[in-house]
């Protein structure tokens, strides 16, 4: 990708949760957590299952309440990638990323960067429901690509992928930090990302 | 904008993943084949029968999409897309119902006037219960997606579904038939029955779409 055809430089994003509580089916997993990340910055969660990881993504999305406290997401809404990608298994890929481009107001240069960027192209014309656990992965990347959404909220972004997924996964999201994006992932395996905030939920919850 | 596309993506999803009308037209058609077989040969019997059971098996057919209308997209995690998508819940169930009603039930009228005829009634009143199904259809099928959010991705969702919608579809049920059997004995009440049907669709347009994005909300928390 040349420097020209990138999209401009991400508003000024913020991301911050203030003494934020946290509870799911009447037990509490995140007590009090603060948290505050500025453009280019990216935060990785970890933490043994159960820990809340997903729950505290969902919060940050602003999908469920918290018990207490409160999430501050500029300009929101976030970029949601979820568990699942939300693919529907008759839908081509690339009727689905032109389906979400238009939703977002993207253009056809924006799908044509993202799905090259995760390497869809030959992919386009298969129906999601064909396509492998990383690749589904990478089509859901694509999607989250082209949304033009500043804050990236990221739940096991790299799980099914492969090594080489991995790599255009951490090119994407030094992609977008370095435009003034900013990116929260919940993960068990090491992403490789340089330079990122951590926060281990288990320690928290063990604090 | 992002209701149109939402409406395209829907309509194209019916068909592509769905069957589009196939499914429920089917079920339509078995119920108003099988019911004759119950009620015997008596042609006198089978007409006046005829607006009751057709309405009805209409009714049952828009219960068929319900479950799967909502409870897809809360499994494979388009209902957390769409909540963020800046379209409010509310808006994405209504633009679902329509694109539902247009792209899968659309036959439920043509069945009702064929349906008609065949059960004797005269061809005036097998046009105005089809009209009738025509102007309940929208409503029918918005109740049947307040019902499907509200049990999107429960065990057993379709069983809920028909006990929450049923009843909430009676009115539509009630002046849809009503016209047809009206317009059969010659009363001059098959225009209010039919405006009712379509009051009854509208108000069923406003409210069941807020409901339905109200439970969606609550299913995502």
């Amino acid at each position: 990708m040349d420097q020209t055809s990138r999209p401009p430089a991400l508003p000024d994003a913020r991301l911050e949760a203030r003494a934020l509580r946290l509870e799911r089916g009447g037990k509490m997993l995140v007590r009090d957590l603060s948290l505050s990340l500025t453009p280019g910055q990216a935060l990785v969660l970890t933490g043994p299952n159960g820990a809340g990881k997903t729950t505290l993504l969902r919060a940050l999305a602003g999908l469920l309440r918290p018990a207490g406290g409160e999430v501050v997401l500029t300009p929101g809404p976030a970029g949601w990638l979820g568990h699942s990608e939300g693919l529907k298994p008759g839908e081509r890929v690339s009727e689905m990323l032109a389906f979400w481009a238009a939703l977002s107001g993207a253009g056809p240069d924006a799908i044509e960067a993202a799905s090259r960027a995760m390497a869809l192209g030959h992919l386009a014309r298969r129906p999601c429901g064909a396509l492998s656990a990383g690749q589904k992965r990478r089509a859901g990347l694509a999607r989250l690509a082209l949304s033009g959404r500043a804050v990236w909220l990221m739940d096991e972004p790299a799980a099914p992928l492969d090594a080489a997924g991995r790599e255009r996964l951490a090119r994407l999201v030094a992609g977008h930090r370095a435009r003034g994006g900013i990116v929260a992932a919940a993960t068990h395996a090491d992403l490789g990302w340089p330079d990122v905030e951590r926060l281990d939920l288990g320690l928290e919850a063990a604090a | 904008m992002s209701a149109r596309a939402l409406f395209v993506r829907e309509w194209r999803l019916a068909f592509a993943g769905g069957g589009g009308p196939a499914g429920p037209a089917a079920f339509n058609l078995a119920a108003l084949a099988l019911a004759p077989l119950a009620i015997g040969p008596d042609t006198a019997t089978l007409a006046a029968a005829g607006p009751g059971v057709i309405t009805f098996a209409a009714l049952l057919a828009s219960l068929q999409g319900a479950e799967r209308m909502f409870g897809d997209d809360a499994g494979d995690g388009t209902l957390e897309l769409y909540a963020l998508s800046g379209l409010s819940l509310s808006m994405a169930a209504l633009v679902k119902a329509l694109a539902f009603t247009l792209a899968v039930f659309w036959p439920a009228p043509l069945l009702a006037a064929l349906g008609g005829l065949a059960y004797g009634l005269t061809l005036e009143a097998a046009l105005v219960l089809a009209a009738g199904i025509a102007l309940a259809a929208p409503g029918l099928v918005f109740i049947a997606a307040f019902a499907g959010a509200l049990a999107a991705g429960l065990r057993r969702a379709g069983l809920l579904i028909a006990l929450i919608a049923a009843p909430l579809q009676a009115p539509l049920l009630v002046f849809a038939a009503g016209a047809a059997r009206s317009a059969m004995d010659g009363t001059d009440l098959a225009g209010p029955n039919l405006m009712l049907a379509l009051a009854a669709s509208l108000i069923a347009g406003v409210l069941a779409p807020l409901g339905a994005g109200a439970a969606l909300r609550a299913r995502l928390d």
